[in-house]
This record gives structure tokens, C-alpha cells and sequence, in this order.
């Protein structure tokens, strides 16, 4: 069950290189592909799942209660995949939300500037300046994306393994094919430190029960957090007091209807806001 | 018949070796059970255990230290690390050193179980599951 993650500046690039570490490790290759089977399961448009993970929430496109579902429908489906096969992922933002676990090697790629703004002016038919703008533009978008749903900055390199500078490979040509990258990803990623232990493929599973109750809860109470410990669960939510034992029961209803759940504890503090905001009717 | 694991376990807590001594001699293993790193260090250095069970957080020596030592005299043995104190850094640094796993605390018998077989499968001694299963519920 190892684990590769790769981020980068540039999804092709992600794409390119995941697709050529998966094929030469002989891992399963997981990308944007899923969210086919992400869209199915939930009934959920390919577009606005791309979306959720390329855009902020916004009223003309995915609102924020829907970019929150949708992003935990993502990484239940990936976190699945992660406990069960080994894999190379990328364009998931697993980077972001595997955390803690040794065995998930996480790689960013920093795609060369110069070919980054090439391939956005081929895609985008913009000019080199434009182009060069557009490029620094989805650098800030996607560091805030990245702050407001997960509270870090994916371009910090104190979240991965190891960092690829394309743009300082030596020979030249290798800034342009995959292979050295792939060499050292695979070199790397191979060190004894980062192998699955009974410890990691703990933390894995733990992640993945704890997603599938949040996708759970998350449609009626969208301010849960959650965390498991093998088969016991922990929910973390907010209420007024009046309120507090009806949504204690309906919580502790709705998780223990998730396979796996043996023990639910939930945890409610004072909806302070509310309290207040009640207060002063 | 098979020859018998010899393992050693080390935790400064006496419930732990009180608690997982007779589930690893239900499983067919010779147990030796240590409190104190410095006698085991020292019983180390006089037999070539097959698998050594160790905590990390312990005073005087740590785990990672005696893992250290083991691989030195011992480089066949099988080191399992076990801790209540759980940490990526940790669990990366014991295993680049070359444990064989690493398991945080609370953990059941049945978990420590799987271990072990997978240990002694590595070492050219496979155990039966379903057997020891059966042995570990009598």
C-alpha cells in the first residue's frame, strides 16, 4: 500500500510525471479521472467537481456548502483508494489532506517558467505577457485555495518529501521528458523510511472512516469534525444548548450507519454566535 | 516441528510484557520480557534474538537506540518498535534505521499477532495463521 503523491504548478506536468512513475513502479496511476466516479456515486456533474478543485466557492459557480460536499466526496473516493492498492496520485489534492502518514511519499514539481508560460499560451491563445500574468495569477489562486480549505499553503515546502525543480535539471532536455524526474522520484520514494507500517496503514484507514462519516454528517451538519481511532469515532460539532441532545442523537444515528463505525462519541460545545445573536432578539 | 521464535520484549511498563507474554507463547515464541533497556542491551549481547519487541520512550536509553544496537550485533533480527507516543518523524526514523515495524500503543494481541507472523515469514519461518489464531483464543 505505498503511496506516491505528486503536486505541481502545473497539472500536465503532475499528470506526465505520475503517469510514467505509476507505469514504471507498477502502481495504480490515480488522477482527475475518478471524479467520473466520484460524479456518479453522488450525482455530482464532472464540471462542478474539477471545479471545486480548481476554483474558490463562489455564488456563480460552486457555493461554498456544495464546494465543501464535494470536497469531501473527493477524498473519501481517494482515501479508498489509498488504503486499498498501491498508487501514484496526483491532481487530487491528496498533498493537502494525507497528512501524518510516513509511508505517503510526497513529491512537488515545479514545472519550468518557461515552458509553463508556453503551454498556457497554447492553451489559452494568450501572449507571451498574458500569459506570464495568467500563470502568476493561478500561483495565488491556488495558494489561497489551498489556505482556505486546508488551512496551508500548498506551495510550502515544508508540506513534501522532495522538491523537483525542473527548471535546474541538467541535461537540458530533461526539463522537457519525465524520465530523470521519474528516476528520482523512484529512487527516493524507495527509502526504507517511507514504507507502509502497521502504524501508517493505521493512519490511512483511520482517514478513510473518518471521510466516509463526514460525507455523512456533512449534508446536515456541515460543521462537523471528525476523526477515528480504529472502529471508535469522533465528532466535534457546535450547538445551542436547547439544541444540544436532539443533535447529539442525530449525529451518533447518522454514524453509527456507516460500516465500520463500533463506538461514536460526540463532543458538542456552545454555538456561542448563535447564542448571542439569540440573546439580543 | 518447527524451531521456536526466541523473542525478546522490552517496555519499561510491566503491564505491556505482563499483558503480551502469554499471547506470543501461545503463539510457539520463547519469550524473555525486560523493564530496564540496559539489561536487555546486556542479554542482547550475549543471544541473537529473532525478533525483539521494543517500546521507544523509555528513560536512560530509547527504543531507537536499542534498535541501533540490535542491527549492530544482530542484523537478522526482526526489530519491532512500539509506542504511546506516535509521531511520523518517529515512525520514519525507526524505519530508515531499519526496524521491521512500527506500531502505536493501544494495540491489541491480535495486532501485535500479525506482526510477528509477518516477521517470522521474513525470516524464513512462516508461522500458521489460523493455528495461532486458534492458540491465541484457547
Amino acid at each position: 500500500m505505498a503511496v506516491i503523491i505528486i503536486s505541481s504548478n502545473s497539472l500536465p506536468k503532475a499528470a506526465q510525471i505520475a503517469a510514467e512513475t505509476a507505469k514504471a513502479l507498477n502502481y495504480r496511476c490515480l488522477g482527475r479521472e475518478l471524479l467520473r466516479e466520484v460524479g456518479e456515486k453522488y450525482g455530482v456533474s464532472e464540471e462542478r467537481l474539477h471545479k471545486t478543485l480548481d476554483e474558490l466557492p463562489s455564488l456563480l459557480g460552486v457555493n461554498a456548502k456544495a464546494h465543501a460536499l464535494y470536497l469531501a466526496y473527493i477524498e473519501e473516493a481517494v482515501l479508498a483508494k489509498l488504503s486499498q492498492d498501491r498508487v501514484v496520485c496526483h491532481g487530487l489534492a491528496a498533498h493537502l489532506y494525507v497528512r501524518g502518514v510516513s509511508h505517503a511519499f510526497k513529491v512537488r514539481v515545479l514545472a519550468d517558467p518557461s515552458e509553463l508560460i508556453r503551454s498556457i499560451m497554447r492553451e489559452k491563445d494568450l501572449s507571451p505577457e498574458k500569459a506570464a500574468k495568467d500563470a502568476k495569477h493561478e500561483e495565488a489562486l491556488r495558494s489561497r485555495w489551498s489556505l482556505d480549505d486546508y488551512r496551508v499553503d500548498e506551495a510550502a515546502p515544508s508540506l513534501y518529501d522532495l522538491i523537483i525543480d525542473l527548471s535546474r535539471m541538467v541535461p537540458e532536455e530533461a526539463r522537457m521528458a519525465p524520465g530523470e524526474a521519474v528516476r528520482i522520484i523512484m529512487e527516493t520514494s524507495s527509502h526504507p523510511k517511507f514504507k507502509p507500517m502497521t502504524y501508517s496503514v493505521k493512519a490511512v484507514n483511520d482517514m478513510e472512516l473518518a471521510s466516509r462519516v463526514r460525507v455523512a454528517l456533512l449534508e446536515h451538519f456541515p460543521d462537523v469534525i471528525v476523526q477515528a481511532d480504529g472502529a471508535a469515532v469522533v465528532v466535534e460539532t457546535t450547538a445551542v444548548p436547547r439544541e444540544k441532545g436532539k443533535k447529539v442523537e442525530a449525529i451518533e444515528k447518522l454514524v453509527r450507519s456507516v460500516p465500520g463505525v463500533g463506538h461514536v462519541e460526540v463532543h458538542v460545545a456552545n454555538d456561542i454566535i448563535r447564542q448571542a445573536a439569540e440573546s439580543f432578539r | 516441528m518447527a524451531q521456536r521464535l526466541e523473542v525478546l520484549l522490552l517496555d519499561d511498563e510491566p503491564i505491556v510484557g505482563k499483558r503480551l507474554k502469554p499471547a506470543l507463547s501461545k503463539l510457539g515464541c520463547e519469550v524473555e520480557i525486560f523493564e530496564n533497556p540496559s539489561q536487555a542491551l546486556q542479554r542482547i549481547a550475549q543471544k541473537a534474538f529473532d525478533i525483539v519487541v521494543t517500546d521507544i520512550r523509555m528513560d536512560e536509553i530509547d527504543g531507537i537506540q536499542v534498535l541501533e544496537e540490535i542491527l549492530k550485533k544482530s542484523p537478522r533480527t526482526k526489530v519491532i518498535m512500539i509506542t504511546g507516543y506516535a509521531m511520523m518523524s518517529v515512525a520514519r526514523e525507526a524505519m530508515g534505521k531499519g526496524a521491521f515495524d512500527f506500531i502505536s500503543k493501544p494495540f491489541s494481541p491480535d495486532e501485535l499477532r500479525k506482526v510477528i507472523l509477518r516477521a517470522a515469514e521474513s525470516l524464513g519461518q512462516p508461522m500458521d495463521f489460523d493455528a495461532t489464531r486458534a492458540a491465541g483464543s484457547e
